[in-house]
């Protein structure tokens, strides 16, 4: 009977009560969206790297070495020399290396230079392995292996040919034209950085560096010294000449840093230790795990912000649905007065108005929840692609109950304000219809 | 006190303020019969709303006793006279009676929905409550033209008075109180209006308390009221 009456009066007022559920629903979507894909963000950064226990690049912040490294962000200060690298890859509590060059780009794309220990032992995700959706990895010094979005927004398939660009930039003005890859592997996505790097053999990257030393290649003092130095088998390199060229190379070779995977996990310390206090060469080891941390607390008043902005609209939701609903109440003294009347108890007007308020958030909650995996199940395959994020349709993370569970509370806690002045009105009132 | 008494008042004061020092209603005695027709004649402002406000038991008396059907009203609490006005007053205001969200039945029903033993009393000769209601409503000239199927806002104001008679009376509550419901309706429809409500006040043995300010009406009733000459307190205080 009064839940009746309740669902009537809701009714009755159905354009409003659809506009305040809309606006709690789309509140509430912000901030599951916004919460949702903050979750997915963190853990799919946090995936981009597993199963490494350190990392060593040359002496810079942690987090420098890091984004450098792991996310091909900004380009690494320094590099490391190759024979420090075999020094340190020999040491016994070290189960695997792999040693990366970055520096250079195709269109846009970074490319790293390698070994094939990178597609052995690079984990991502919870100890997930690079697989490949075409051909194979490296076999030749010009063998290039693609991540998946190389791969698809350039294009190419196993067999292109591609031509590697000196700098990061989208345009590079100086291109090792003479010195083409094969693409030999295309990797299968992973949802990480890797899938938009250009992997190449490290001998690769030494004979196009070796090819090109002597600085520009319009430059016509480095082209005479080039002319005097070279053989002339070295105008038109083939494979087996560009390595020859890669092992003369061999001694001045420099690497960006290396991944290190440890026999037992318990000696990463002390070896970070031995790393940043390495005499011969400045260095900087660090830990994966605990430099992602750092990096968290650093983008972590990005993130608050932007939870703080979607908690601000929650709030502008309610107070929308408190302002519907006082302005509800001078129409409804005179319904109010009509029931007390008929002998419902004040409590019951009361009740009536709360019933109200908490019916209209819980439906604008259950919208939004129903918006989100509507939003989610279509949107999926967009966010992975073009964003690298995969957001699952996995049930509700208990922080998520939680925060809806706040905003159901919330939206009760408003609706005792109009249903304590109807309760008021309604005792002062008695059966006198104010109009 | 006997038995055939609906309304008792005895040194019944009440004040707004409180205090009793400036009261509204300062009645020193009062009494209507079992179905009674009373007529209750006062300017507004009078105080003529408090009264029933207090015969109701909306509120309660400072001083003095209101008793209904042998209950004192002040000696109740607020739950048990809000379930006292359910089960024996039934209440026609002056306009806007109706709930605007409810058919018309839905909205004579509702009094039978707060108490069980109006809703026990609709359903006497074995029918139902929606029976009842229609049955009222027919007496009421209301059952015809396709009325009951219209949403209530869209009656006339002589159409919703007839509603909020027929709400008051199911269930057969011993007190009915309107408050000044003709004061909205043309002299013919007031007459009409108030004969239909003396057929089923008199079927349902039913007093009635029938507040105007429109003396012309007086005749009608078995008894007519001049609200200043009982009412001690004077008016507009």
């Amino acid at each position: 009977m009064i839940t009746a009456l309740a669902v009537k009066s809701v009714r009755n007022r159905k354009f409003t009560a659809g506009l305040t559920v809309l606006s709690i629903a789309l509140a509430v979507l912000l901030l599951l969206g916004v919460e949702r894909i903050r979750q997915e963000a963190r853990e799919g950064f946090a995936s981009t790297i597993s199963g490494t226990d350190l990392i060593v690049g040359a002496r810079s912040s942690p987090v420098h070495l890091l984004l450098s490294s792991v996310f091909r962000i900004g380009n690494a200060t320094n590099n490391i020399r190759w024979d420090t690298y075999r020094t340190l890859a020999k040491r016994p509590e070290i189960a695997w290396t792999i040693p990366i060059s970055l520096g250079d780009s195709h269109r846009g794309f970074r490319v790293m230079g390698t070994t094939p220990e990178y597609f052995e032992h690079f984990r991502f995700a919870r100890d997930r392995r690079l697989d490949l959706s075409q051909g194979k990895p490296f076999a030749d010094v010009h063998d290039a292996v693609l991540g998946a979005d190389v791969a698809q927004s350039l294009g190419y398939t196993v067999g292109s040919s591609i031509v590697v660009a000196h700098g990061a930039g989208d345009v590079s003005f100086m291109l090792h034209e003479d010195q083409p890859f094969r693409v030999v592997g295309v990797l299968a996505r992973t949802g990480t950085p890797v899938d938009r790097t250009v992997h190449v053999t490290l001998e690769g990257l030494d004979a196009v560096h070796a090819d090109s030393i002597g600085g520009f290649p319009n430059d016509p003092l480095a082209a005479a010294m080039r002319e005097s130095e070279s053989t002339p088998e070295h105008a038109r390199p083939g494979h087996a000449h560009a390595g020859d060229a890669a092992r003369e190379a061999y001694s001045d070779r420099t690497i960006t840093a290396f991944l290190v995977g440890l026999k037992t996990r318990g000696s990463a310390l002390s070896l970070q230790r031995l790393i940043n206090e390495y005499p011969t060469e400045p260095l900087t080891a660090i830990l994966p795990g605990v430099t992602l941390q750092e990096l968290w607390e650093i983008t972590g008043a990005a993130e608050k912000t932007l939870v703080a902005v979607s908690v601000l609209v929650v709030i502008v939701g309610l107070a929308g649905m408190l302002v519907a609903l006082l302005t509800s109440l001078s129409e409804r003294r005179r319904e109010m007065a009509i029931l007390r009347s008929v002998g419902a108890r004040p409590t019951l007007v009361f009740a009536l108005i709360l019933g109200e308020a908490a019916f209209l958030t819980l439906a604008g909650i259950a919208l939004a929840v129903a918006a989100l995996y509507l939003g989610l199940f279509i949107g999926q395959s967009w966010l992975e692609s073009r964003l690298g994020l995969f957001v699952g349709l996995g049930w509700p993370s208990a922080h998520e109950a939680a925060l809806v569970a706040m905003v159901a509370v919330a939206g009760v806690f408003i609706g005792l304000i109009p249903a304590y002045r109807i309760y008021r009105y309604s005792l002062a009132d008695g059966m006198t219809v104010r109009i | 006190m006997t038995a055939s008494c609906v309304i008792e008042l005895s040194g019944a004061r009440f004040s707004w303020e409180g205090g009793g020092d400036a009261p509204t209603v300062d009645i020193e005695s009062l009494r209507v019969r079992q179905g009674e027709r009373v007529f209750l004649r006062g300017p507004s402002g009078s105080g003529k709303s408090t009264l029933l406000s207090l015969l109701a038991g909306v509120i309660t008396p400072q001083q003095g006793s209101v008793k209904v059907l042998g209950r004192d009203i002040g000696a109740l609490s607020g739950a048990a006279r809000d379930r006292f006005r359910a089960d024996h007053v039934g209440f026609i205001f002056q306009m806007f009676n109706l709930i605007p969200y409810l058919t018309v039945v839905e909205n004579v029903r509702l009094p039978c929905g707060f108490s069980d033993r109006r809703r026990a009393n609709a359903q006497r000769g074995g029918c139902s409550v929606e029976a009842e209601a229609l049955r009222l409503l027919e007496h009421l000239d209301m059952a015809h033209n396709g009325l009951l199927k219209r949403p209530v806002t869209e009656l006339s104001v002589g159409q919703q008075q007839r509603v909020a008679a027929a709400r008051a009376l199911i269930g057969a509550p011993e007190l009915i109180i309107a408050d000044e419901p003709t004061s909205s309706l043309d002299a013919d429809r007031r007459t009409a209006f108030i004969d239909l409500l003396f057929q089923e006040c008199a079927r349902e043995q039913a007093a009635l308390i029938f507040v105007s300010h429109d003396a012309s009406l007086a005749g009608l009733f078995d008894r007519a009221i001049e609200f200043a000459e009982v009412n001690r307190a004077p008016a507009g205080a």
